[in-house]
């Protein structure tokens, strides 16, 4: 990822979309430095959290203390997040005693209380189940439980509900539009999906060769899309297309990040782009004139 | 007449049983994965087989190409009972993942030779060689790609060799398993386009099986909705989508994200889980989950002809219909008589 720079207001769900590789889960990993021994380094900028400073420049002791308590984060699998040698009750538990001073006993209570938020099923009954006994939904229903436990004021979701089936994605996307009204917390949504994000998001940011080319609210960007990959990306799409009508493909492949083009990195699938547009760094997010507001993209040509 | 005929096809798996069990006398634990399945399709249509995880689509998928059996029910192949994988290749497979299906020590040329040499004996060397440069760029690929190795290619050129070999055969029919599933957006899109080619300009007759509700109305032109190895509803896709007759077609509709609707509009999307698989369930099996159930949801049901080309698995759906096209006919008989 290079040059990513959004802020996310309290309350609110930002999504990140864009296709495999484009360094999305790298962003929103980078916020709490998660980075599972992977050789990864920040080479610069800050991560700033409201009465929290840079978390960047942080410790790694002190983000301890952020994760989880302030900013929670999501899986994609929940299997692998979750210990498939504990009972997920005392997994939930575990994550609330180890913030704060209460006895185990409270803690437990306070997990069925969780369960219960989750619209689990009887609740004091799956306490005691083990990962392995439930389904993907109700799993991934249990990780929205650990994620809210210490009412984090972000919870940043990689592809929550990539691996789920479609009824279960929906339910899961409910309950997240719930728990964000309920709760107040902000939620950065990573996805590949533009539906998912059409359906939750109120901002979104699309992604692409590690950098952001556009970002707006929700309608603004699927309803008057400006840069060229959004609307590329949006042609490609079989549900707006007619039936029987062939769909737009975007020709080409995505650029390498290890040595990444000059210049725009979408330029060499772009059917408009010039001369201009392959030289020098790439074009910053702006906002042009015929934009809504906060509408801005990383295009250099007015279209 | 029809292509391809299911007649009642049902496939069930049984677990292992522990010792415990064998001890105690408990019967195999035992999963229909398609239960009782009657389908025609004709030559050259694209239908859709669409269904969440465990609904029994990919072992249907694999009863057609005849490698599984079916322990009940006949499929009926150009007027053949099928009993095992076509000896002319007249019905092949595409699977979800590309990386997994192809052998990453064959270049594509090989892997492509490999097939037509045995299906196409009278050929030559050289006539095969050319067969499988024609057959790459029936797929959209440069002829050139058969020097390189599956793992040289990106995910849409490497699921685009897998059509190629599966069309290597000359098939009548093509049975896609997921093809785009593992497909990003872009990539996605020139996978459906080659296979709607495929259909318009070659007539080759597709079962493309998915759990994308978008890619299916994209593509095909019915529709076969399964749930818990059941096909639950049957209908030419735009009336599917328009006219949903089986409660869970319904459910299944408005659980679909979708950029245009945008999260408005008046949406009931299915509840629940699916159920254990391994359950026995006499009657609907849906009926855990349906917001409508009544008084004959524990009877067994059955797939119902309502009107032309409608199939339903659902006793009240036709209820509906017909009080809808009571009061439509009510409606029109004034202007009969005036006619008159």
């Amino acid at each position: 990822m290079d040059g990513v720079s959004f802020d996310v207001e309290p309350g609110e769900i930002f999504g990140i979309v864009g296709e495999s590789g484009c360094g999305k889960s790298a962003t929103c990993r980078s916020i709490l430095r998660l980075f599972g021994g992977a050789d990864a380094r920040i080479s610069g900028g800050e991560v700033l959290l409201e009465g929290r400073g840079d978390l960047l420049a942080m410790s790694e002791r002190d983000l301890g203390e952020i994760r989880g308590k302030d900013v929670a984060f999501i899986f994609q699998d929940p299997l692998t997040t979750l210990n498939p040698t504990m009972r997920v009750g005392r997994q939930i538990a575990e994550v609330i005693e180890r913030h704060s001073k209460v006895s185990r006993r409270d803690a437990r209570s306070m997990a069925l209380e969780l369960l219960r938020d989750v619209h689990v099923t009887s609740p004091e009954r799956r306490l005691d189940a083990w990962p392995h006994e439930l389904s993907g939904g109700l799993r991934q229903r249990i990780v929205i439980a650990m994620a809210l436990a210490l009412r984090p004021r972000l919870i940043i979701a990689d592809e929550p509900t990539t691996a789920l089936d479609v009824t279960v994605q929906e339910q899961i996307l409910r309950l997240l539009l719930e728990r964000r009204q309920e709760t107040g917390t902000a939620i950065i949504l990573v996805t590949h999906d533009l539906g998912v994000v059409s359906e939750v998001c109120d901002r979104v940011a699309v992604m692409y060769g590690g950098r952001l080319v556009e970002v707006g609210t929700t309608d603004e960007v699927l309803d008057r899309p400006r840069h060229p990959y959004t609307r590329a990306l949006l042609a490609a799409l079989p549900s707006l297309a007619m039936r029987g009508q062939a769909l737009t493909p975007i020709e080409g492949a995505p650029p390498s990040l290890i040595s990444p083009p000059s210049g725009c990195r979408f330029a060499a699938r772009c059917p408009w782009a010039e001369d201009n547009c392959r030289i020098g760094p790439p074009p910053p997010l702006e906002r042009h004139d015929s934009a809504g507001l906060g509408h801005v993209d990383a295009c250099l040509l007015e279209c | 007449m029809a292509l391809l005929e299911l007649h009642e096809v049902s496939r069930h798996f049984t677990l292992p049983r522990s010792i415990l069990d064998m001890v105690t006398g408990q019967p195999a634990a035992m999963l229909q994965a398609v239960r009782d399945v009657t389908l025609s399709v004709a030559a050259g249509e694209t239908i859709g087989i669409v269904g969440e995880s465990g609904c029994g689509k990919s072992t249907l998928a694999r009863v057609v190409a005849g490698l599984q059996p079916p322990d009940a029910g006949k499929v009926v192949f150009d007027g053949e009972v099928i009993d095992g994988p076509d000896r002319r290749g007249r019905i092949q497979m595409v699977f979800q993942d590309p990386y997994s299906s192809l052998n990453p020590r064959m270049t594509v040329g090989a892997l492509l030779n490999e097939v037509v040499a045995r299906y196409r004996k009278d050929l030559s060397r050289n006539e095969r060689r050319q067969e499988v440069a024609d057959t790459l760029r029936r797929v959209g690929l440069l002829p050139d790609m058969a020097e390189k190795f599956p793992h040289a290619l990106s995910g849409g050129q490497r699921q685009r060799v897998s059509i190629a070999r599966a069309l290597c055969p000359e098939p009548r029919i093509l049975v896609a398993d997921e093809p785009v599933s593992a497909l990003d957006a872009s990539v996605q899109a020139q996978v459906i386009n080659l296979f709607q080619r495929l259909s318009v300009e070659q007539g080759i007759t597709i079962i493309f099986i998915s759990h994308d509700m978008q890619v299916i109305r994209h593509l095909c032109s019915r529709v076969a909705v399964m749930y818990l190895g059941e096909v639950v509803e049957l209908q030419a896709t735009e009336d599917l989508f328009a006219r949903p007759m089986h409660p869970y077609t319904r459910g299944l509709i408005d659980a679909v994200p979708d950029v245009k609707r945008r999260g408005k509009g008046d949406r009931r999307p299915v509840t629940g889980e699916m159920p254990d698989p391994f359950l026995q369930i006499d009657g609907c099996r849906f009926a855990g989950r349906c917001p409508d159930v009544g008084s004959r949801c524990a009877e067994r049901q059955n797939l119902r002809t309502l009107a032309d080309s409608i199939s339903v698995r659902c006793w009240k759906a036709g209820r509906i219909t017909e009080a809808l096209e009571s009061t439509s006919a009510q409606k029109e008989r004034p202007k009969e008589n005036g006619n008159d």
